[in-house]
């Protein structure tokens, strides 16, 4: 209790749950973040500045005993760039930062995006990773970073989230509520039987804070431990709105190659981590989580989607104005209103 | 094997960044108090300081003044690792020339003036061209010969650092190293790894030609050797695996390396007429006579000839011993890209 915990991203859809965690505990609360956070809790010290300022970062980490990292450029961002800036050489000034302020714990929030389509399922610890889009390599190489920091004397523990919802998770999401709640037909690729993982943001924050509390050098994948197939999850949320909308199915080759188009063509909201893995299963084995951290997640992954989709309908018309992370934010559906018209 | 110094605790690294670089701080990090390193990026400190505190970083260009006092603003007793150079220029030639000669004289005098305690500089196989028959070895005897803007640039460079020692400026110590392999490989080399996996690398001729190259971990332990050995001021090694290999050994390693790390390996060797490569240096020359420069052409025009070695006198004056061979330093290789989720 009493530690000082340093949050960057801080702001964002996560971060602001994470800080929230902290602040719960009795910690001491510092949020390092480009943006200011919505929710203004009175005990949150605000440092304002960009992962990518050197100076900026350094100044944050001072007097801090925990930092629990997570400044990063989304999927949505599709900007090789920026996800080498800020994911990558961010995490490096953040890296070095902590070390030299003496920082006691690091706790990295990383991504199951480092591991691309798996050759088998659950995916372990121990799943070599190969990631197949510019966002996951980038989220790999910062992963490489940790180790390195690790080498030189840094406790940094790797948390690796499935897919994270939860009230207030929209991004891509925003369009599937959007098309449920007006009684729209929602579409899985091919029949929908891949096995897809989502995590509660608050089932994420506690294992994050839980591995802030652990000493020494760790990596976890996390993930709902309730789930089921593409299918059965969108099917159990058509069922609940109770719209009239019913999920159908895609064909697999086209439906990829039409998002690939239409995300390249910037009409429609896709990232290649979206349409690579849409169709596929991943889904993490979480027992290192479970009894290392005796962490147990609370939410199954209808449970939390419907509860995204819940928070969504009774703020829908206060989403158009605001301006915040990729992940807070509805995205622009675009041409995929096409797809709401159809018969 | 002949006494050593003590090595300072101060080390300065130019080109820090680059392959070796990456390699030789990661093996002073732990040792030095301090590892001063030259990046080119300001993008590159964090990546190298994050290798252990005792590496600072100075951004910059070598060609600029300002930097290099920077690199040696209050230093005390060091040795300096010049390791700073452009192979494959962007498109023209003049670059070779004002990094690797006009970087290398302005290292050498702030060297002298910060009273730096040793200059180990990194030239290569280039300036001495290809070996005139298959079966001579270059040694430290050989003439040069300079191969094309390259090997003229790096044979300047040489000039400059011996005249240096001449003048009793600096206990200057060349190291020649051919080829490298290795970690923290540029994309380039990832590249011929995935030519040579799909059986799409072509070889010029036959593939008997015979070619040295250097473990970037074995370099590393000669330029350690190097800073300490008291036999070697003034002197200029070449430094390498223990023997040269034959091009299509180089390949066939690669292939090993890849089937052993699990990957999925094509046994098919295409192979092109010997006139392609005659034809690929007659191209490669009559641009860069007019300052221009394509890679491709260049390394085709390359792989062809025999560029191979002899290692006896750093064995002997530094004490150097190669301790890895091509398949166990091609699958470290291979394992620092499979870690980094690069696409082979």
């Amino acid at each position: 209790m009493g530690r000082s915990i340093l949050v960057t991203g801080g702001s964002g859809y996560f971060g602001e749950i994470l800080a929230g965690g902290a602040v719960a505990n009795g910690d001491r609360v510092r949020v390092f973040d480009v943006n200011p956070p919505a929710g203004t809790a009175a005990s949150v010290e605000f440092v304002q500045g960009d992962v990518r300022d050197r100076d900026a970062v350094r100044a944050a980490c001072d007097g801090v005993d925990v930092v629990l990292h997570n400044v990063a450029q989304v999927p949505l961002a599709r900007d090789r760039e920026l996800f080498w800036s800020v994911n990558v050489v961010g995490t490096a000034n953040l890296l070095v930062a902590a070390r030299d302020a003496g920082v006691g714990k690091v706790v990295h929030t990383s991504s199951s995006a480092v591991f691309g389509i798996p050759d088998s399922n659950p995916v372990t610890e121990k799943t070599p990773c190969r990631p197949l889009e510019s966002y996951g390599r980038a989220k790999l190489e910062a992963e490489v970073l940790c180790r390195e920091a690790v080498a030189s004397g840094l406790d940094v523990t790797i948390i690796r989230p499935r897919t994270i919802l939860g009230h207030g998770r929209l991004g891509i999401f925003g369009v599937l509520f959007e098309f449920v709640a007006d009684g729209a037909p929602v579409y899985v690729l091919g029949a929908g039987e891949n096995r897809y993982q989502f995590v509660h943001a608050a089932d994420l924050a506690d294992a994050c804070l839980r591995a802030a509390a652990r000493e020494g050098p760790a990596v976890y994948n996390v993930g709902a431990t309730e789930f089921g197939t593409m299918r059965e999850t969108l099917q159990a949320l058509v069922d609940h709105a109770a719209t009239g909308s019913q999920v159908r199915s895609l064909p697999v080759a086209p439906a990829a190659a039409a998002m690939k188009v239409l995300a390249t063509m910037g009409v429609a909201p896709f990232a290649p981590y979206h349409w690579l893995l849409y169709g596929e299963s991943l889904w993490f084995d979480v027992t290192r989580a479970r009894t290392e951290l005796k962490w147990e997640p609370a939410h199954s992954n209808t449970s939390m989607l419907i509860e995204s989709y819940e928070w969504f309908l009774a703020h829908r018309h206060e989403l158009e104005s605001a301006n915040r992370s990729h992940h807070q934010s509805p995205v622009r559906p675009g041409l995929l209103r096409v797809l709401k018209r159809l018969p | 094997m002949t006494p050593d110094s003590e090595a300072p605790g101060v080390a300065v690294v130019t080109g820090a960044a680059g392959w070796l670089g990456q390699n030789l701080v990661r093996a002073l990090a732990g040792e030095r108090e301090r590892v001063r390193c030259l990046v080119h990026v300001a993008e590159q400190a964090p990546l190298l300081e994050i290798v252990g505190p005792s590496v600072e970083t100075v951004v910059g260009d070598v060609r600029d003044p300002a930097t290099v006092d920077r690199l040696f603003d209050a230093l005390g007793p060091a040795t300096v690792f010049n390791s700073a150079g452009v192979i494959h220029p962007e498109g023209r030639t003049r670059e070779l020339f004002d990094v690797n000669v006009g970087g290398t004289q302005l290292v050498l005098d702030r060297a002298r003036r910060a009273g730096v305690t040793r200059f180990v500089h990194v030239s290569s196989n280039s300036p001495f061209g290809a070996n005139p028959t298959p079966d001579e070895r270059f040694t430290e005897d050989s003439p040069y010969n300079p191969y094309l803007a390259y090997g003229q640039s790096k044979m300047e460079a040489e000039q400059l650092v011996r005249r240096s020692y001449d003048r009793g400026d600096l206990a200057t110590v060349i190291i020649r190293a051919p080829w490298f392999y290795g970690p923290f490989q540029p994309a380039r080399q990832t590249r011929f790894f995935s030519t040579v996996r799909r059986g799409m690398f072509p070889i010029p001729g036959p593939g008997t030609n015979r070619r040295s190259l250097s473990y970037t971990g074995n370099l590393v332990d000669g330029l350690l050797r190097a800073e300490v050995a008291d036999a070697a001021p003034g002197g200029a090694y070449w430094v390498a695996d223990a023997e040269p290999y034959e091009l299509r050994e180089v390949i066939q390693g690669v292939r090993d390396a890849l089937a052993a790390e699990g990957f999925t390996v094509s046994q098919r060797q295409p192979h092109l007429p010997a006139s392609v490569g005659n034809a690929a240096a007659a191209l490669d020359a009559f641009l860069q006579g007019r300052g221009l420069y394509l890679q491709a052409v260049h390394v085709l025009g390359e792989i062809k000839d025999t560029i191979a070695c002899d290692i006896s006198k750093a064995r002997a004056d530094l004490g150097y011993e190669p301790k890895t061979g091509l398949v166990e330093g091609m699958r470290a290789s291979v394992r620092w890209c499979v870690e980094r989720g690069e696409r082979i």
